[in-house]
């Protein structure tokens, strides 16, 4: 388990602030943050490779004040793999352990036994990155720290890899916490995420969570939502509320303050139709097509509402099916639980 | 042909020719020494047992400076290069400081505080260590004077060195000591040579210290300083000339280990 509370740190003229979060023992954390928002100064402040200046770090349920790097039981894979380069990859990859046949297993699963007698220095970048995620792995860590590590791999590779590291993480039952900036890897992998930018953790919980409810509109235009409206949050009656964006009103449900506010949509929550559908969604609107962009198997569609745009993603075969083109005259419709107040 | 372009080549020819003559001044008196000296002083190197007792002395007590210097300077440029704490750059400074000390200042220092007359120097010869006109004089000297320029190189060695390498070899399990010694000292191995060699070539070249502190025994700088004064400059040729010709060993010896462009990560 890693537990986080009003953790601070400074490395250079950079800072992290109160950062709290939690990873239950054996779970997936994955930290996702811009370039630049301290993810990797938050792993070396967990490695112990940093010290804090704030705040309370336990991992397995132990305070980790004072306890250096090498006494708690991490690993730790850096984006550039900062391989020992006077060191073979067998040598690498045995670095951390006596146990030569277990490291060996892990490199053989990793796809990089073979590569033992080769010098670090000639390795290619993908190589090297799975040459450090075996050199931690074979330590057997109880916590594996994962800075973009598959950053360096084909999409290809990177796929087989993932599938490989959930394997062995399921096996291993250690607890990881990995470094994106990737929003679907959050997804597909992550137990936990943690949102960080400019040294603060924005919010931190379960994916899917973070993901369709978002805590504020920077939080929600951050993750990559498009549709989020400013307006103001009225309550109809119990449990309905009614949210006023220019001379829209959409149609919510939940327990929010009533004032000033955001509305979240996710762009994939929003249908289109031809002609005024009969569903159960309690907010329809008639509009107009202003913007079609293909983008491979799903379709951005821009619908011009009274003036608002808002976007809606379907399959690129809904798209043909529907022969939907730029101004024509469409409805776009979603649920009342698909509004996301913040 | 433009204007700007001819004047580049006006610059370039100025540049050229400035860069020959400051060549000629360095180069000139050293040549003209082994050319007037090479020959006899080869020849005295056979048949002169002083010269030869002298060059040894100067090796194996620049060898003992230089020892001294890694064993003391190492550990030192490591924390300046890699910790931070208050007083830090101040301290560096201080370091600097017996390079910028004219070297006969240096030895009087020196004096005041391993001579006969002061607490450390008398009991260190109570201890039966004599320093004043002797062979730990001429070490203490060299190492006063030449562990500064170690210092410095062995900070640029481990600068190379990205400190993240040690990191992840502590998450691997390293105590730091350990983590020192399998990674650290390996990737900074070179430059810390290479800062031995350029302090054991600096050593070997101290004169003003030295004569202050330890006239005799007489190691070779102060040889050739001794026949020239005594004996004129015929005498002193051959041994100047051998000191020229020797100062190429730790100069080839430096190519050979010349760092290469560190260990930082693409």
């Amino acid at each position: 388990m890693i537990a986080a509370s009003g953790l601070g740190a400074r490395a250079g003229a950079f800072a992290l602030c109160d950062i709290t979060f939690t990873v239950p023992h054996g779970a997936y954390g994955v930290v996702i943050g811009p370039a630049g928002s301290g993810k990797t100064t938050l792993l070396e402040t967990i490695a112990g490779l940093v010290r804090p200046t704030a705040g309370a770090l336990s991992l397995g349920g132990r305070d980790m004040a004072g306890v250096p790097p090498e006494q708690r039981g991490i690993g730790f894979v850096y984006q550039r793999a900062f391989l020992f380069p006077h060191l073979t990859v067998e040598e690498n990859v045995e670095y951390g352990t006596a146990d030569a046949a277990f490291a060996r297993m892990i490199a053989e699963r990793l796809g990089v036994a073979a590569l033992y007698p080769r010098d670090v220095r000639s390795l290619s970048g993908g190589e090297r990155a799975l040459t450090a995620i075996a050199r931690a792995v074979a330590a057997r860590p109880a916590i594996l720290l994962l800075d973009e590590p598959y950053s360096a791999l084909d999409p290809r590779r990177r796929t087989l890899v993932r599938r490989e590291m959930r394997a062995m993480h399921r096996e291993f039952a250690y607890t990881v916490l990995q470094v994106t900036h990737d929003f679907t890897e959050a997804g597909l992998l992550g137990d936990v995420a943690v949102l960080l930018d400019a040294g603060r953790v924005l919010q931190w919980g379960a994916p899917d969570k973070v993901f369709r409810e978002p805590a504020s509109a920077y939080v929600a235009e951050f993750l990559g939502a498009e549709n989020v409206f400013a307006g103001e949050v009225r309550t109809a009656e119990r449990g309905a509320i009614e949210f006023r964006t220019g001379a829209l009103t959409f149609h919510a449900v939940g327990d929010a303050p009533a004032g000033v506010g955001h509305a979240v949509v996710r762009a994939e929550e929003v249908s289109i139709s031809r002609s005024a559908p009969g569903s159960s969604a309690r907010n329809v609107f008639p509009g107009t097509i202003t913007e079609l962009a293909a983008l491979g198997a799903l379709t951005r569609v821009v619908v011009d509402i009274g003036g608002t745009p808002l976007v809606a993603a379907l399959t690129s075969h809904s798209v043909r099916e529907l022969s939907l083109a730029e101004g024509q005259a469409v409805w776009a419709s979603f649920k009342a639980m698909a509004v996301h107040l913040c | 042909m433009s204007a700007p372009r001819s004047a580049h080549r006006a610059a370039s020819v100025v540049a050229a020719l400035l860069g020959s003559l400051f060549l000629l001044f360095l180069l000139a008196p050293l040549v003209q020494l082994v050319a007037a000296g090479g020959a006899s002083g080869a020849v005295k190197l056979f048949g002169d047992g002083e010269l030869r007792a002298s060059l040894l002395l100067t090796a194996l007590t620049a060898t003992g400076a230089t020892l001294l210097g890694i064993a003391g300077g190492t550990p030192l440029a490591y924390l300046l290069e890699r910790r931070r704490f208050r007083g830090r750059t101040v301290l560096a400074a201080l370091l600097d400081l017996p390079l910028l000390v004219p070297h006969p200042v240096a030895g009087i220092a020196l004096l005041l505080v391993l001579g006969r007359q002061s607490a450390v120097g008398g009991t260190l010869l109570a201890m039966g260590l004599r320093i004043v006109s002797a062979p730990a004089g001429i070490v203490a000297a060299m190492l006063f004077v030449s562990a500064p320029l170690y210092i410095s190189a062995a900070r640029e060695a481990f600068a190379r060195v990205d400190p993240r390498y040690e990191g992840v070899a502590r998450t691997l399990g390293d105590a730091p000591w350990r983590a020192f010694r399998r990674v650290t000292l390996p990737l900074s191995m070179r430059g810390l040579i290479a800062a031995a060699i350029v302090m054991w070539a600096r050593a070997v070249s101290e004169f003003g210290a030295i004569v202050v502190l330890a006239y005799n025994p007489k190691v070779a700088s102060v040889l050739s300083y001794d026949r020239f004064t005594g004996y004129g400059l015929s005498e002193a040729l051959p041994v100047a000339a051998i000191l020229v010709l020797l100062a190429f060993i730790p100069l080839l010896a430096l190519r050979a280990v010349r760092p290469d462009g560190g260990t930082v990560e693409p």
